[in-house]
């Protein structure tokens, strides 16, 4: 394919991938009682793509938490407002940050390794040897990487909002010399159970794990089965899924609010 | 097998941790940890205005939170907010003529039921009605207060409707005071620009406690303070007829331009200073500063 036509096409490429992104999704969603059956294959997925997660999520979340303890004291110390930190801390990671942050590390740490694995096991032919087995991959290996996506989300999002708030409170009270009860009580007041945490939290992350699981098997099972294709169909999975997550923050957000 | 137990169980010590760590953002960084727990009854209570106020608001006796405003609804066929406040059984001990208020923590807080006590023998029980309520305060009404220095008039009595031409009126703005003496006696109740003697005219509602205006009474319009609201002020006149509903008072002053203030001191009362007076004030006195009847028709 020309670059020509590839441009002229690029609309039509565009649209085409959201389309069979789509179709493919409602086949997971079909295959997904099916794959019930290989529930250990689900638990192994969700070991890989949530347990093995949880360094990277916790130490980012200890770091965006105490990052925006500094931010937020010198800021709120114009306005002599510093005992506000512990409230704006909690409402910034649970509204935003936690979601969008996890979001975009398991697109990164774990959506690539489903793109490549899926990826190579196109090249190297192993899913047309399972459908020569009466296997059917979508069952075998589409659906359990996506139903651990969708349940390692929300779980990592929790982890990283309490790191958050810990790295928090960590630079607010510990160095910065904010009054704990205050911190503590400002920040019970304010968040809301149903809005910041269940909608907020919960719902944000669920959302993001179906979109970010969702794109990583959909460019593994579609990629063009050589190395470059592999390559190529890694790239796309982080560009997607970051995009999706920043417009569907956007969505979710105004939605849920 | 072992290393498939491994990632078993590895996979539930995640899970596990991801569940620990939702109940810990639920209960130990929301509301929930301030909410109350065990058994509570239900009052109901109206107020005319309930600001901002939220379902889920802490409901507060002396500053200690008792319970929560449990639903808010508007009273059907009235202008009237119906909210109903869950108590703590703890605090069961609540006099039935208690009042309920609609405060604001603090400058920029949220908003909370205050219950004061009465003095009634008799508690409120379960589905009870909270009769005497106050009503969340406008904070533009309190600055305004301040601001105009008194409080607005009451206007129980009824009022009646008086008219005042000025030539600039200034900031003045619908519902500033009409004062007499410095105390307030109405309200303006309309500024219109009259298309025809292009001027402003004001239509004032003063209370009919005042009947006794003299009608040719002179209106003002001043500043309360430097950078306080504008306000009409009625200086009375000498004759032995009184104001009634619908007339007009002809002696009128218009507002005071700053710029106008700053460019007489700059010139220094020169003749200049009345060609800087020109605010819409053609006024062939000249020289408008000594004159308080400026802008007279």
């Amino acid at each position: 394919m020309s670059a020509q036509v590839h441009r002229e096409n690029v609309v039509l490429q565009s649209l085409g991938q959201i389309g069979s992104c789509g179709l493919f999704l409602l086949r997971v969603l079909a295959a997904v009682p099916r794959s019930l059956r290989h529930v250990r294959e689900t638990v192994r997925q969700l070991w890989f793509v949530g347990a093995m997660s949880l360094t990277i999520i916790m130490t980012c979340g200890l770091f965006v938490g105490m990052v925006l303890g500094l931010q937020l004291y010198h800021v709120l110390a114009i306005f002599g407002g510093t005992s506000a930190s512990g409230s704006v801390v909690a409402l910034s990671i649970y509204r935003e940050l936690g979601p969008v942050v996890t979001a975009l590390l398991f697109a990164g740490r774990a959506g690539t390794s489903i793109t490549a694995e899926i990826g190579l096991m196109r090249a190297t032919d192993q899913i047309a040897a399972m459908e020569m087995m009466a296997v059917d991959p979508i069952a075998y290996v589409v659906a359990p990487r996506f139903l651990a996506g969708l349940i390692a989300m929300p779980l990592l999002c929790c982890v990283f909002c309490a790191m958050g708030i810990f790295g928090g409170h960590l630079v607010g009270v510990s160095w910065l010399g904010v009054d704990n009860g205050t911190f503590w009580s400002n920040m019970t007041s304010t968040v809301d159970v149903y809005q910041d945490i269940i909608n907020g939290v919960i719902w944000k992350s669920v959302g993001f794990g179906a979109v970010c699981s969702l794109i990583a098997v959909f460019q593994g099972y579609t990629t063009a089965p050589t190395s470059e294709g592999v390559a190529y169909a890694t790239t796309r999975t982080v560009v997607a899924s970051s995009i999706a997550i920043l417009a569907l923050d956007f969505i979710l957000t105004a939605f849920l609010m | 097998m072992s290393q498939r137990k491994s990632y078993a169980v590895g996979t539930g010590m995640f899970i596990v941790l991801g569940f620990a760590a939702l109940v810990y953002l639920a209960t130990q960084t929301s509301s929930i940890a301030n909410s109350h727990q065990g058994a509570s009854y239900t009052v109901d209570a109206q107020f005319a205005n309930i600001g901002a106020l939220k379902e889920r608001a802490p409901v507060k006796v002396a500053g200690v939170r008792i319970g929560q405003v449990q639903s808010i609804s508007l009273e059907p066929g009235k202008d009237v907010a119906d909210v109903s406040l869950s108590i703590d059984k703890k605090y069961a001990q609540i006099p039935a003529d208690s009042v309920a208020t609609i405060y604001t923590s603090g400058l920029l807080g949220d908003q909370y039921v205050g219950v004061q006590f009465g003095n009634a023998k008799n508690y409120l029980a379960d589905g009870g009605h909270i009769g005497l309520t106050k009503s969340t305060q406008p904070l533009e009404e309190m600055l305004g207060k301040f601001l105009g220095g008194g409080s607005a008039a009451d206007a129980i009595g009824g009022t009646y409707n008086v008219k005042a031409s000025f030539t600039n009126v200034g900031a003045l703005a619908v519902g500033a005071p009409v004062k007499m003496a410095g105390v307030a006696i109405g309200s303006v109740t309309d500024v219109k620009a009259d298309p025809v003697k292009l001027d402003a005219t004001v239509t004032m509602s003063i209370d009919k406690k005042y009947n006794q205006i003299p009608d040719d009474s002179a209106a003002a319009i001043f500043t309360s303070g430097l950078i306080g609201s504008q306000y009409v002020a009625i200086q009375p006149g000498g004759s032995p007829n009184s104001l009634k509903d619908g007339d007009q008072l002809v002696l009128t002053q218009s507002a005071v331009q700053l710029e106008d203030l700053i460019g007489k001191f700059l010139v220094s009362g020169s003749s200049s200073g009345s060609n800087a007076n020109n605010g819409g004030n053609n006024n062939p006195a000249g020289n408008g500063s000594s004159n308080p009847n400026a802008g007279k028709h």
